[in-house]
């Protein structure tokens, strides 16, 4: 079962997340701040992250070019309720970027791919080295 | 061995070396080579280092301005055999002497290049020695520099072969000395790579290869020659094209486990503001009258390449006027996935089909500027990723045909 950690400090997205996406049958812990949000990755170990831009205290953008430092595969996809963050050149690091909605389809669909991205990439590389 | 090679500080080994692949550019290398210097005096002042212009013999004086620009950094001159031509060739020099040298780091940076800083080098480096092996660069350039790379090499890589690499035919790159030994075994080398080919190979086997990639960013736009997309085309279409459909044929079983992208690490952020590149100016009749020549051209190729649906589609985009004319993404990857198809069956020139696609390019480029004209860079930056996604989506229609032909017999 894959694992997703959702990173809002807004508790009712988090509840949200947690139910719908437990619904979907993936495993869901959480985190209310970017406070140690790399070695909360390191102890969980979790396949995906949701991660909030506006998080109290902290920029998500920066807590993304710091997964990314340790975690080169790892996918991330930005939530943010404002479109416009996704002008911004430090987005490209992320696999996908949603706006907040109640309605979870995009992101329900947006975690399907990066997770099978993730899997066909695995098996790329336990199979023959992904090369020729 | 180079043919030519002039090496006046003797230079035996080194950690880093600074490339820079040139043919006639006595005008311009001065200031990349000033700013290599400093790049590297700045950030690599502890390692040695080196700059290499790899030259095709240039008549233009181009050996006398790269070894006249002052430096503290030493130099070496190559030059390939007299008559040969093309970037490929270049930097397979380069290549050679990087590994002579025993460096671990080789930054790739174009000749003709304006807007470069010492911190370019520092980006295009520094990842070199932490675990990278292949950095690319991103920059923010003006919607209509780089149609080729926004309308092909970057949707198509990236839906292929499942890596965000936004300028994969950049010009500039960093590469280790890992990666530069895999290049020197010339895979699948062709006349096609030896020229313009060659960036979206080094960038096809990196992924391939399974390098780890970063993306860097500069900082600054990239400030070169401008070119208008209609205008300056020349053989460069055919050589990016030609190679991203010949590097499909042997890397199928890669791509074929490929379904969503991915992005890739950046590094370099924290600039300071976003400089704006300078315009490009964009002839978009005479972009719409070479489309509709292709009409009577071609129109016999067409419907040999593409498939009934996607050339009757095809049919009723070329039935537009320039001012309506809108030439659908998803048609676009349609068309691109039957040229590769049709490519990896034809027996015959290959030239002469990728010719075929010129005017249909033309039509498609007409209508990004149009579909993009009052967007800003960052709003058409946000087109071109959607349109990339519609490329994604639109992986199971190469998938199925790819091997079983798709069309008719050219």
């Amino acid at each position: 079962m894959y694992k997703i950690l959702v990173v809002d400090d807004e508790e009712s997205i988090r509840f949200l997340y947690q139910e719908e996406l437990t619904d979907e049958g993936y495993e869901v812990i959480t985190a209310e701040s970017g406070y140690r949000l790399v070695e909360r990755i390191e102890e969980e170990g979790p396949d995906l992250v949701i991660l909030d831009i506006k998080l109290a205290g902290y920029d998500g953008l920066d807590l993304l070019q710091e997964i990314r430092s340790r975690y080169y595969d790892l996918p991330v996809i930005l939530c943010s309720a404002y479109e416009v963050f996704k002008r911004d050149i430090k987005t490209i690091a992320a696999d996908a970027y949603v706006v907040k909605s109640s309605d979870l389809t995009q992101l329900k669909e947006m975690v399907r791919r990066a997770l099978e991205g993730r899997t066909s990439l695995e098996r790329g590389s336990d199979e023959d080295g992904g090369g020729v | 061995m180079a043919l030519h090679e002039e090496n006046p500080s003797k230079v035996k080994r080194a950690d880093i070396v600074v490339g820079i692949p040139s043919y006639n550019e006595a005008q311009t290398i001065s200031h990349p080579t000033t700013q290599a210097d400093l790049g590297l005096l700045q950030f690599f002042g502890d390692k040695s280092s080196v700059i290499i212009n790899c030259d095709n013999n240039s008549p233009d004086g181009t050996k006398e301005a790269f070894l006249n620009t002052p430096t503290k950094t030493p130099k070496i001159y190559l030059s390939t055999p007299s008559g040969v031509r093309g970037k490929g060739n270049n930097l397979i020099e380069l290549f050679a002497k990087v590994n002579e040298l025993g460096a671990h780091a080789c930054i790739i940076i174009d000749a003709d290049l304006k807007s470069i800083t010492p911190r370019w080098i520092r980006n295009l480096g520094e990842p070199l020695f932490m675990d990278f092996g292949f950095v690319a660069p991103l920059y923010v350039r003006h919607k209509y520099d780089g149609t080729i790379t926004n309308n092909i090499a970057y949707p198509f890589i990236r839906s292929l072969y499942g890596r965000r690499v936004r300028q994969p035919i950049g010009g500039e790159f960093g590469i280790s000395g890992e990666i530069v030994r895999i290049y020197l075994e010339r895979e699948f080398w062709n006349n096609e790579i030896s020229q313009f080919g060659i960036d979206i190979w080094m960038t096809t086997l990196a992924i391939a290869h399974d390098i780890p990639i970063c993306q860097s960013y500069m900082g600054r736009p990239k400030i070169h020659r401008p070119k208008d997309p209609g205008a300056d085309l020349g053989p460069m279409f055919e050589q990016v094209v030609g190679t991203i459909f010949n590097m499909m044929i042997p890397y199928e079983p890669y791509w074929r486990k490929i379904r969503w992208s991915k992005p890739t690490a950046v590094f370099g952020f924290g600039l300071g503001e976003m400089e704006l590149p300078p315009s490009v100016e964009v002839d978009q009749e005479g972009l719409y009258q070479r489309f509709l020549q292709g009409v009577a051209q071609f129109q016999t190729v067409w419907k040999k390449v593409l498939a009934p649906e996607v050339f009757a589609k095809l049919m009723e985009v070329t039935e537009l006027v320039r001012e309506h004319l809108d030439f659908p993404t998803q048609l676009w990857a349609h068309i691109l996935f039957d040229y590769a198809i049709a490519y990896q069956r034809f027996k015959g020139d290959k030239k002469m089909l990728l010719d075929s696609l010129i005017p249909l390019y033309f039509g498609r480029v007409c209508s990004f500027v149009q579909r993009t004209d009052r967007m800003s860079i960052q709003e058409a930056e946000e087109y071109i990723d959607g349109q990339c996604l519609v490329f994604e989506e639109a992986r199971p229609y190469l998938d199925e045909r790819w091997g079983k032909g798709g069309g008719e017999d050219v």
